[in-house]
């Protein structure tokens, strides 16, 4: 197996001062950013600081590393979804991105934290570096409008329904708005400080708790990474049912959030009936799984006990994924041919293509902006690309219409595939195998782990596609196998500055359809 | 859209036949007499997430789905702090949510009760070693009771409200 296959990703060694150049070359040969992860190589014996951009390019995954000593040049002129990236590391390493346009800090609030603490530096003892005096170190600035009969409207951190803590912040004259900024991190957990020093498979429990709703495609994208580390090939069964379980994780999710949509319409009999739908699901979940969000249910090479599933289990999948489907078919006539909803969600909340373009956008929001990406078409992975062939689709408009739409076009598609994937299960299935292949596949992975890491550790990444946009890992082990770096990139981390272009010129009212159309995690984002 | 359609949506019981109906509906008359008897007919809760996976506020929302539908028993989430009798707290009390947590707590009425809802809100949260979190909750408020579960499934949920009352 070559270099790039092993890792998931081909380096490419550059000067920072050939960082911009590098990057317009990219970006104007159609690739866009994936993600930047920095790195401190103090305890590796090698220079400092090191940071890699990670790029989509065609059909692969292209990183540029250079070493930034203590700045950087920002790309945010040429790359603007480099913006927040950058702004985090200045965070959590104290590595200053040059000519920056705003660098507020990010996760570590002003309010809270020295401007001197950088928690992912690694001589910073992980000590909780806040007395019990609570002292004030500063204060974050907002963006301002100006202006006569200008006025502000400030929104959380804690919302009015049961939802996660985020603040919003409205700039209006009369109705319509001008301005919003949205201030995230306060659920800010240090979920990457805590997986290092772990092993891959004590890390596990963490990362299927990055975000509730997204557990098991997060999970996936993790255990990529981690079996590329370790050089496990996951056995053909094994991946049939991850991608089941993907797969009814993605169609649950779009049930809920096309309920929500109706919800923040008015029309709230089309949202509970929905909400039956998803509680149904969950119930199954429980009953296949053992638990309603599936959290735990793989293990590093393969899945855990209470998960696997057999031809009995299979069917009650099948069986119920045909109510849902009903279900969803009302759903869609409603969505297409009411003109009560439709007035209410067309034109609302519209991001144009080049926006989704030059935030590098992913999942849902891309695909209702014209953009065709899908991580289990552009970076196949389990049985994507091999037996599950998946049709690129996008709608153009952009608006709440064009996303419920892909919601509902998303939701089909996952029941296909898990009807069919669980018709062809029991004849992949010989139930007696099941326990000796775990044994040895556990035989296999404890040898692989005791004996593959070289001095130096090794690195990988990993990507999913979760109901929300790709969700991406980069792991580095040290010469023991401990994670030395986690690095987690959460759909809703790339998606949410959308949304501030997307509601200008709307109303507040339509702020939680949007959101919703949207619906982005706060725990993923904030980490 | 013919109205036929639309009637027969909504009386057609979406819950028909399950099996678990019959002890959500005898638990919740439970949990309505207890509200009706103690505490005058109602009981408001505000959640605050302090740092939760959103698990747990799934379960919460699940709780006014058709299955369960809370609000039939007495029991409200309301939409801010100062109507509230309760406050329900999910996550691992990050240091970034501490403030507005205390905020909310110190803008409900007395007499009130805080509950955390979830393992990470509890002592065995998985997330306590981590620099950035300053839980468990217990360590900064009084709670009066703790929901173990990661996340508490709805029907947990509601038998533990009936012991709080019960206690």
């Amino acid at each position: 197996m070559d270099e790039s296959a092993e890792k998931g990703f081909e380096e490419e060694i550059i000067g920072k001062n050939e960082l911009r150049d590098k990057t317009n070359g990219i970006i104007y040969g159609g690739g866009y950013l994936l993600g930047v992860v920095a790195l401190d190589n103090l305890l590796m014996s090698k220079d400092r600081f090191e940071i890699k951009y990670f790029f989509v390019s065609g059909r692969r995954i292209k990183s540029l590393a250079f070493l930034p000593g203590d700045s950087f040049p920002s790309l945010s002129d040429i790359c603007p979804s480099a913006k927040l990236y950058e702004r985090e590391i200045a965070d959590m390493f104290g590595i200053m991105p040059l000519n920056h346009p705003d660098l507020k800090p990010l996760m570590l609030f002003p309010e809270n934290w020295d401007a001197a603490v950088h928690p992912l530096r690694k001589d910073y003892g992980g000590v909780k570096c806040i007395g019990p005096d609570f002292k004030r170190y500063g204060e974050y600035k907002y963006k301002k409008v100006y202006g006569d009969g200008i006025f502000e409207v400030p929104v959380g951190p804690i919302h009015a329904g049961i939802i996660e803590s985020g603040h919003f912040r409205f700039s209006l004259r009369g109705e319509p708005i001008l301005q919003l900024e949205i201030r995230h991190f306060w659920k800010h957990r240090g979920v990457e400080k805590l997986c290092e020093g772990k092993s891959l498979s004590e890390a596990l429990k963490i990362v299927s708790r990055i975000s509730g709703d997204n557990s098991v495609n997060i999970t996936l994208a993790y255990l990529t990474a981690a079996e590329r580390i370790l050089g496990i090939n996951v056995p053909q069964k094994v991946k049939h049912i991850r991608v089941i379980f993907a797969e009814l994780e993605r169609l649950w999710n779009n049930v809920r959030d096309i309920g929500f949509i109706f919800m923040d319409i008015g029309f709230n009999l089309w949202a509970q009936n929905l909400f039956v739908v998803l509680e149904d699901i969950l119930r199954m979940n429980k009953s296949v799984t053992s638990h309603r969000y599936m959290f735990d249910i793989f293990r590093i090479g393969g899945i855990s006990d209470t998960a696997y599933i057999d031809g009995a289990k299979a069917g009650d999948i099948a069986g119920l994924l045909e109510k849902v489907k009903d279900e969803l078919k009302k759903a869609e006539k409603i969505v297409l041919n009411s003109p009560s909803v439709t007035d209410r969600i067309e034109l609302a909340g519209k991001i144009n293509k080049k926006t989704a373009q030059e935030l590098s956008l992913c999942g849902v929001c891309a695909r209702a902006s014209g953009l065709k990406r899908d991580t289990r078409i552009e970076i196949p992975y389990l049985l994507y690309g091999e037996n599950i062939k998946i049709e690129p689709a996008a709608f153009e408009e952009g608006d709440v219409f064009a996303r419920t739409r892909m919601r509902i076009k998303d939701a089909f598609e996952s029941i296909k595939i898990i009807t069919s994937l669980c018709r062809s299960l029991p004849g992949l299935l010989p139930e007696a195998e099941t326990a000796a292949d775990k044994e040895a596949a556990d035989a296999a992975s404890n040898t692989i782990a005791a004996g593959i890491f070289r001095a130096g550790g090794r690195e990988a990444i990993g990507n999913a596609e979760t109901s929300r946009g790709n969700a991406f890992f980069y792991i580095s082990t040290d010469g023991e196998g401990k994670i030395y770096r986690l690095k987690y990139i959460d759909p809703s981390f790339r998606n949410w500055p959308a949304i501030q272009y997307g509601i200008l010129g709307d109303i507040i009212a339509d702020f939680p359809l949007v959101n919703k159309s949207m619906n982005l995690s706060y725990a993923g984002n904030d980490l | 859209m013919k109205i036929p359609f639309f009637i027969k949506n909504i009386f057609e019981t979406k819950t028909e036949g399950e099996e678990s109906w019959g002890k959500v509906e005898t638990a919740g008359n439970e949990l309505k007499k207890d509200v009706y008897g103690k505490l005058g007919r109602s009981l408001f809760i505000r959640l605050v997430d302090s740092g939760s996976c959103n698990a747990c506020e799934n379960e919460l929302s699940a709780l006014s789905n058709p299955y369960y539908d809370l609000e039939r028993f007495g029991l409200k989430f309301v939409a801010s702090p100062k109507h509230a009798d309760i406050l329900f707290i999910t996550g691992c009390m990050t240091r970034n949510m501490l403030n507005p947590v205390l905020n909310a707590y110190n803008n409900i009425p007395e007499p009130k009760f805080v509950v955390t809802i979830g393992d990470c809100a509890g002592e065995s949260s998985i997330f306590r070693e981590s620099y950035a979190v300053m839980g468990p909750v217990s360590k900064r408020l009084s709670v009066v009771m703790h929901i173990d579960g990661c996340p508490p499934e709805p029907k947990t949920i509601i038998s533990s409200l009936i012991s709080l009352f019960r206690k």
